[in-house]
This record gives structure tokens, sequence and C-alpha cells, in this order.
């Protein structure tokens, strides 16, 4: 079981992600995608502050786990986690972002924002990329995992898996996908056009090692990575994260409306007292 | 420079490719070699470097991508395969995957052309526009199979993306004496000194282009031929120089007309004021080319010895 205290403290950071989100949403002229960034705050947290090897002072240290977010148009959440971690200056974030010049977009870019440890945005093909750092890693013995984040939606993409083929294959126990199932993509639901069931099973058939778990519980979401099967497994794992696009925000969930959008001021505000009311809620039927 | 031509001799630059991967791949223990299931020429890499070989079945999108996370920790992944695979199905993810990134992946591609005997799907006629329209890419095209080990083993220190664009690979005609000549990414070589006219021309095609100048030369025409084997960056240099000199310029080429050597170096004689007297490109016009071998099509289309050979006299008239 997941040490409560722990649990306690990581839903804290994803409550204060959260308002970090709408704050920066709120005063950015311009959209975020809002949706998808709500729907893997939690797992973020869980990852940046729990289940990775990481050190913002050493960004470079060749033991620190791996990150790609395959979703690349969920950068500001990434951005966000890891300034709660220390990586980069929030307010330095809501400042730029998406501003001239600035390393803080709408897409991650390597190069730009060191930290960074690969420029996503084309939906689908983080997958492959992780595989190619997982292959590096086994091959030189090196201990550290790679966690690929996605979305549900964009695992129509065939790319997705022709890697997860090869990393089923390969047996690359290093390797480590979570998908952010929220069962949205831009503009329709799961089911309504595309099909994505029976989604652990087509996981299963490519060899991988399945968890799925509530990707909105913090002492699921602990306990899967801290239960995470050794590098030297003979299947990749995938944590198969169930969530709800917009959580948090009662306009906003599933609400096709809210893949991306701006704020307004009352909604800001309408956004914020929802998320204080969530977490409210959270605290008091906390055992 | 006196050239040394070799025009009897051939050897298959896929097994060039084979050797040099092998040898690579025991000086440095970094190099990858990867393939969509077209690896018959890495065997020796694939028996001692088994960890270093990946082969992800028909997928060369995701070969691509793997690539590039082998990149991004240090490794120098060498992708072999078909063209028309390596450079269109994986079109985006070389761009954004890799040239984004501008990471060190070595593309090495064979059935340049009209070459693979395949008909349209196996054909690479696109391929040099594709790849040197991406930001980092660097691109190369070569006939002479020595030159292959040369060019591998000078990208060990070539910190960008780089493409090698082959022809079939099975049968390559040798040109140039090996490691006589030192190959360098931006530059071109004179392969046969001339004042009349230059075809400057890329890959198997400047065997061709060699004939059509020892044809003319019986006939007191006078021609040089450039092997502008570096297309992306291109010797401007040396082509401004033929302009300038000799006046009349065909490039010559087994890719489509549009987008290849020939739209390079029209962009490089406008861009600097040089303007040759006469410019003509010889290569694949806008056609889905059918079956057939690589000769005979280059004959079928008329950018073959013959065909050049008239396009300079009729030039020169």
């Amino acid at each position: 079981m997941a040490d409560p205290k722990e649990v306690r403290r990581l839903q804290k950071l994803a409550y204060e992600m959260r308002k970090k989100l709408i704050n920066l949403c709120g005063n950015y002229d311009g959209i975020v995608h809002i949706g998808g960034d709500l729907s893997m705050t939690d797992l973020l947290i869980g990852l940046y502050h729990h289940g990775m090897k990481v050190d913002p002072k050493d960004i470079k240290s060749p033991t620190r786990d791996r990150f790609l977010l395959s979703k690349g148009h969920g950068a500001v959440c990434m951005y966000i986690a890891m300034s709660l971690r220390g990586y980069f200056d929030y307010d330095e974030i809501v400042r730029t972002y998406g501003q001239l010049d600035s390393a803080y977009g709408m897409h991650p870019c390597k190069i730009q924002l060191p930290g960074v440890e690969c420029s996503t945005g084309s939906l689908g093909q983080g997958l492959a990329v992780a595989a190619g750092l997982a292959f590096s890693a086994k091959q030189k013995k090196e201990t550290h995992r790679v966690f690929c984040m996605m979305g549900d939606g964009e695992t129509c993409e065939g790319e997705v898996w022709e890697a997860a083929n090869t990393a089923g294959s390969y047996k690359l126990g290093n390797l480590i996908g979570i998908v952010d199932r929220n069962k949205q993509m831009m503009t329709s639901f799961d089911g309504e056009y595309m099909n994505l069931e029976p989604y652990a099973d087509k996981w299963r058939a490519f060899n991988w090692n399945v968890v799925e778990l509530d990707g909105h519980d913090m002492g699921q979401i602990v306990n899967a990575l801290d239960k995470l099967p050794p590098v030297t497994n003979k299947k990749p794992t995938v944590l198969i994260a169930s969530t709800v696009k917009g959580k948090g925000v009662s306009f906003m969930e599933k609400n096709i409306g809210w893949h991306a959008g701006a704020l307004s001021n009352e909604d800001m505000q309408k956004a914020m007292a929802d998320i204080e009311a969530g977490f409210a809620k959270e605290r008091s039927t906390a055992k | 420079m006196k050239v040394t031509f070799n025009f009897g001799s051939f050897l298959s630059a896929r097994s060039v490719m084979g050797d040099t991967m092998y040898e690579l791949g025991q000086k440095h223990n970094n190099v990858w070699a990867l393939t969509a299931d077209t690896g018959g020429a890495l065997k020796e890499f694939k028996n001692d470097f088994p960890d270093r070989y990946i082969d992800v079945g028909v997928a060369e999108q995701n070969l691509a991508g793997i690539a590039a996370g082998l990149a991004l920790e240090g490794n120098i992944p060498f992708i072999s395969g078909m063209i028309p695979f390596m450079t269109m199905r994986a079109c985006e993810q070389n761009r954004t995957a890799i040239c984004y990134q501008d990471l060190p992946v070595r593309f090495i591609g064979t059935g340049g052309g009209l070459t693979s005997g395949g008909g349209s799907t196996h054909n690479a006629m696109e391929d040099i526009s594709i790849m040197k329209s991406m930001v980092n890419m660097t691109v190369l095209s070569i006939g002479d199979p020595n030159m292959v080990r040369d060019i591998m083993i000078l990208s060990m220190t070539y910190p960008h993306p780089l493409y090698l664009r082959l022809a079939q690979g099975k049968k390559d005609r040798m040109l140039y004496e090996p490691g006589k000549y030192e190959y360098k990414i931006g530059m071109g070589l004179t392969a046969r000194k001339g004042k009349d006219a230059t075809i400057i021309a890329h890959g198997e095609m400047v065997f061709e282009a060699l004939e059509a100048a020892n044809t003319l030369a019986a006939e007191g025409i006078d021609v040089r031929v450039i092997d502008m084997y570096s297309i992306k960056p291109v010797d401007k240099d040396l082509a401004c120089k033929a302009a300038r000199e000799t006046g009349n310029i065909v490039v010559l080429e087994d890719h489509l007309m549009e987008g290849g050597l020939a739209s390079t170096l029209a962009d490089v004689f406008v861009d600097a004021g040089v303007y040759p007297k006469k410019f003509k490109r010889l290569g694949i016009p806008q056609v889905y080319a059918g079956f057939g071998s690589g000769e005979e099509q280059r004959i079928k289309y008329g950018y073959d010895k013959t065909a050049t050979a008239a396009a300079i006299k009729k030039m020169l008239k």
C-alpha cells in the first residue's frame, strides 16, 4: 500500500498544479490544451515527484530516468510539473508562454528548453523514440527507465503499434508506457467514430505487461509506480490510466469543447472554485 | 587533378556498405545498424554485434523514431534500406524526430532513381527533393561503390543527419581508384576536364556523363564532367566556375528533373548572378515509370549517354 503521507503530499502538489494550470490558461492570450493537461496532471505529479529518479540540478545525469511526452500538446502541464520539482521558474513560464523567443511553447522543444528529453508534438511518434532510448540503455546495461506518456487518441497512429511491436519483441523491460486514457480525442468521444476497446488487450497482444489504474487516484498511481517490474523484465510495461478530460473543472469535464481553449476571467474564477472544492472533498474523504 | 577510371570493374555498393558497417562497428561501440527487414548485407555486423543490430520488420516510421532515440543517447545509428520507404514512408519522422533535433542519424538508401526494377512503388525519383528540403539534413549521392566506405568513415565525425543515396547497390561501377581522393561534404569532383560544355551529374549518372564526354571527344568536343556527389550542401564554386568557363551546362540525374540537383543548381546560378549560356536538365520527366532496368529506362526517358551527347551537340550549334 502506498504511504498515506506521501499520497497526501502528492495530492497537494496536484492541487497546486491544477491551480497553476488554470492561472496560466487564464492569463494567456491564446488557447491552451487544458482538457488533456488536467487529465494527466495527477500522473505527471506521480512521475516527476515520486516515481522517476530525476534531479533538476543534474539534468544530464546518465542515471536519470528519461521522460518523453508523446502527447506533446500537453507541454505546459509538463513544464509546470517540472517547475514544481525545481526545474523551471513558474512565473517565467506564465510570463513568456507562447511568446516570441520563449523556451516555453505549445509543444516542447529540447533544443530551446534543456531538461526536456525530446522534442515532441507530432502525435504518435514518442513511443518509437522512447524505444530507442530504451534500446541504448539496455545495450549499455544502464539501470534507468524510460517513461513515455501517450494520449489515448494518438494511439490511433500506426507508428505507436509498430513501436509497441518492436518493444515487445525486443523485451524492453526498461520501457514504461503510460496512456492517459481519457477516452476523448480532439473532436470526438471514444466509440463515437473510432473504438479503441478492447484497449488493454491490444497492448497485451503486443507482449506488454499491462497495469490498469485510475489515473486520478494518487494511491493507485503511487502503487503502480512502486511496483514496476525490474528493468530486466522480459516485457515492457504500460500503465493504462483511466482519466477524465478536464478533470477537476466542472464545465470542462468530458466536454468536447475543452480539448483546448482560452479562459475568460469569469471562467477562471469558476474553475479555481471547482478545484478548491475538489481538493477539499478529497481531503475530507481521505482515510 | 588526374582521375583514374576503371570502367571494367563492378562492385556491390551494398556489400561495401555491409563491410564498412562491420569495420565501424568494431572501431566504435556507439555505432548501430538499423534495418526494416533489409539487412541482407549486414550479416557480419549482426553476428558480432547483435546487441547493436535492430531489425524492426517492415516498419520504417518506427525505425526512424528508434534511430532518433538512440542518437539522443550519443549513439550513431545507420539506417539502411530501400529509398522510397526510407524517405517517403518515414518522411515526417525523419524531419521531426531526427532533423528537428539535429541528430546524427545516417540513412543509406539503395535503388536510386529508376534502378530498382520494381516499378513505381519502388522507384526513387523524389528522394533528393524530399530529403534536401529538411533543415539540418545533408544529402549525398554516390555512384562509385568505394566512395561509400570513405563517406561512411567521414560521417563518424559529422554531427548532423546525413542521407547517402546509392544506385541499385548490387552491381556498381568503380570510377575512382580507392583511397586516392579525399571526399568532403560540400565538395564536388571534376571527373573530366573540358572547356566546351560541362555535364554535372551525381551517382551512377557520372558514368553516363563520362561515356557521353568520350563520344563527343572523338568529334572534337571537349566536355567537362563534374561528379556533384554532395547535393546539399552543394559545391557552388565548382558549379559557377564551370558555368563561367564552359558556358553550357547539362545537369544529368536519375531523379525527377524538378526538385533534384538541377533545381539546386538553377537556384545557385540565379542567386550568384552567374548565368550559363545554356542550361539543360536531363532526368526523369513527370511520369510514373514502368518496369525494366535502369539502363533501359534512362534510354526510354532520354537521359542516357546518347541523349546526353545529343543534347550537348544541340547546345553547341
